[in-house]
This record gives C-alpha cells, structure tokens and sequence, in this order.
C-alpha cells in the first residue's frame, strides 16, 4: 500500500500542474496505469510497421518506395523510444527490453486493432497513413499535455516525424483520389475497409476503469468519446472532399451539438481479436517478431559478450 | 600518488520540464556532487533550469571522431520532411483545405473550458 501522505501530496503536484519524472516518487497505480499504456503504445509502433513494410517492396514508384521505407523505419523508431521509457518505468519489477518484447510473443500485451487487419492494396499502404496515422496523431496530440514529463517530451519528437506520416499519406491518398476509376475504386474500398476499426481505435463510448483513472491522473486529458468525435469531425469531410464515401449510413452531424452519430463498430468481434490475437494478420505478424525477437537472441547474446570480452582486454 | 587534476564533466541544462536537457559546456571538479555545484555556479546564475546534468567526459562516445558514424550528408532526404509534399493544391482542387499537425496539436492541447 502506498504512503497515503506521500499519495496526497503526489495528487496535489498533479493538481498544481506539476510533470513527474520517472525518478520521482509516485504511487504504484501511477506506475503500473504508465507501463501499461507506454508499453501498449511501443509495442503498437512496433507491430505498426508491418502492414506498411508489407508495401515497400511493392511500392509504384522509387520516391514512393523511399518515403514508404523511411515511414516505416520512423515507427521502429517511435518503438524503440517509447519501449525505453516503459524499461525505465518497470525497473522495480526488475523487467526490461527482453522481457517487454517476450510479452507480445506471449500474448501479455495488446496491439492497435488496426494492426491486426491486412493491406490487400496499395491503397490500403496510402490510406494507413490517413487514417490511422491520423487518428494516432489524435491520440499522441492529447499526450503532449501528459502529466508524466518523459512521456510528453518523446511525444515532441514523435509528433514531429507524425507530420511527414500525414503529409505522405494524404499525398498518396490524393494521387489515387485524382487517378483512373481503377484507382478511385481501389482508395474507395480500402476507406472502406479501414472506417469500421478505426471507429473502434479509440475505445468504448463508455471508459474503463483504467482509462478513467489516467484521466484522473492527467496521464491524458480527453475521453475516448471526445477523441473519436474530433476524428469524424476532421476525417468525414477530407473524405467526402475527394468525391467518396464513408461506409455508415447512420454518419450525422448534430448541427446543435456539433456532435456526430455514427455506427457503433463490432465491439465484440475487435475486443476478441486484440484480446485473442486472433484479427486476419495477428498471427502473421507476431510470428515475424517472433523471428525477430527470439530467433535472433543468440545474435545479441554474441554481440553482447564479444563487447564484454574486448572491454577486459589489456589497454581496453 | 593522486594527481591535483580534476576529471571534466561535461554540463547540460534542462529548461522547463517539457525540455530536453542541453549541453551548454563543461567544467572541471573532483565528483559528480562538486560538479554539479561548479556547473550551477558557472552556467546557471541568471539562466532558470528544472534539472542539470553532469557526464564524465570520458563517458561520451562521440560520432565526429569517425565522419562514418554521422549521418549521411548531400542526399536529398526531402521525401522524409512534411515540406517534401505539396498537398495543398491538391485538395484544393476538390475544393478542401489541407491539414498540419501543427493546427491538429493546437486543438487536442487548447485548454479546455
Ligand atoms: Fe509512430
Ligand atoms: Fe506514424
């Protein structure tokens, strides 16, 4: 149980509008909503690289290639930045790089839902980029104002690089909107194809206990209701803009409330597949971080203990 | 026989805690707890830091010793910039606006009421 005194003068920082740095005293449940919500954001940059990966090889033209290339090496990015901070947060439970990584193998940390669907179509690669780089814009907006400091300040940096992922996406999602019927049927099904998900992406209507704690605790400062409202809000006009359509036909905006009406997605159905990993790809997908991770541990074992022997040469 | 030459740490500053911290220069103590002390006297007297941080020297592994550790200078990296895409006239086109992170970040941080 934590200090109650030390807990009131924690919440008291809070209040004050205080950051808190890992190194500074704070109660468990603080610690433990972190590392939950770090560790599913890191890992989700991680298995968000693949869909995309996916289309480098395929990509239609050179400059596509490059800048699908260099997306998908910012997200390993964001992976790693953001893994670094969930080890620090998990020192006390004695956990780090390794054992965060072996929690997706085994199915002890979610992913995005979005990360579990394919990417039959090039299209599927540009509208990725719009859309679910778009609602995670949203999402990584909100944690700038983070309660937790270090959490705030890679999210400086990672929105940063956020704004390239915007721009490619919407220029690839552009060049189809502006090409052959084929093209505009292809970018049509895959909005088709993404819209459900991502109304799924931001959570229930209704907030877990867990989120509602973050709230609490200004880890982050909007609810899910609120997140997805402004993503209809920016993402129904683009895409009507382009002379498509959205696949719900209850989409509404309360001219009163400025609030939309929308289909609610297959809660079930997403809740099982991140539960259960089992989504159209999720297998797939953690089999090559399984490669990754555990096929090539002996690597770093070596690399690892070569570095140990040269430090205790003579002269070293 | 000990030397009277004090080890150099190098000194970073860190603004406000939304900054990262900056390297600002370096001094000479005899441990970290003087170096922090000399690096408050010597960078910090008008200057308001959260935090400041002093790194053995030696502990730095520095990329300019070796120009293969930098970066790659001279290629045309402007696929990888927000400004490398001119989307603008694009969605003017079908009569929209386009849209920057930066005014994204303003609204999901504009203080709520
Ligand atoms: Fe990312
Ligand atoms: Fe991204």
């Amino acid at each position: 149980m934590d200090d109650p005194i030390r807990t009131r003068e924690f919440l008291e920082r809070l209040e004050r509008g205080d950051k808190i740095e890992a190194t500074d005293w704070m109660p468990s449940e603080y610690r433990d909503l972190l590392i939950k919500q770090i560790h599913m954001h890191g890992i989700s940059e991680i298995m968000g690289a693949y869909p995309e990966k996916e289309w480098v090889p395929k990509a239609p033209t050179i400059r596509r290639k490059l800048a699908l290339n260099a997306k998908v090496q910012d997200e390993i990015g964001h992976g790693q930045m953001l893994l670094r901070l969930a080890e620090d947060l998990s020192r006390p439970y004695g956990r780090g790089r390794e054992a965060l990584m072996d929690d997706v193998i085994a199915g002890r940390v979610k992913f995005h839902n979005v990360f579990h669907m394919a990417a039959p179509t090039w299209a599927d690669a540009g509208v990725i980029g719009f859309l679910v780089d778009g609602g995670a814009i949203i999402t990584q907006a909100m944690l700038l104002d983070s309660s937790y400091a270090p959490y705030a300040r890679m999210l400086k940096r990672i929105v940063a690089e956020e704004s390239f992922h915007m721009q490619h996406g919407e220029s690839v999602v552009l060049a189809l909107a502006e090409g052959t019927e084929a093209q505009r049927s292809m970018l049509q099904e895959a909005i088709n194809r993404w819209w459900e998900p991502m109304m799924f992406f931001f959570g229930p209507r209704e907030m877990g206990r867990g989120s509602q704690r973050m709230m609490e605790y200004k880890i982050r400062t909007l609810t899910n209701e609120e997140l997805r409202q402004k993503f209809i809000n920016r993402y129904v006009p683009r895409v009507r803009a382009l002379g498509l359509t959205l696949p719900d036909p209850k989409l509404k905006q309360d001219p009163a409330t400025g609030l939309w009406e929308y289909t609610d997605p297959d809660w079930d159905w997403f809740n099982r597949m991140v539960r259960d990993n089992s989504g159209p790809m999720s297998q797939a997908r953690i089999a090559l971080r399984r490669f990754a991770h555990e096929e090539q541990r002996w690597v770093r074992e070596a690399v690892r203990r070569a570095s140990d022997e040269l430090a205790r040469l003579p002269g070293a | 026989m000990t030397s009277s030459e004090y080890p150099v740490y190098e000194v970073f500053g860190q603004k406000d805690r939304l900054s990262f911290h900056t390297h600002v220069g370096s001094i000479r103590a005899p441990n970290p707890e003087m170096a922090l002390q000399m690096a408050r006297e010597a960078f910090f007297r008008r200057e308001a830091v959260v935090d400041i941080w002093v790194v053995p020297q030696d502990a730095i592994y520095s990329a300019a010793r070796d120009p293969a550790y930098l970066p790659a200078i001279g290629d045309d990296k402007k696929y990888r910039l927000p400004s490398g895409y001119d989307n603008a006239p694009h969605w003017k086109r079908f009569k929209a606006k386009a849209m920057t992170i930066e005014e994204v970040a303003e609204e999901m941080t504009a203080k709520r009421r």
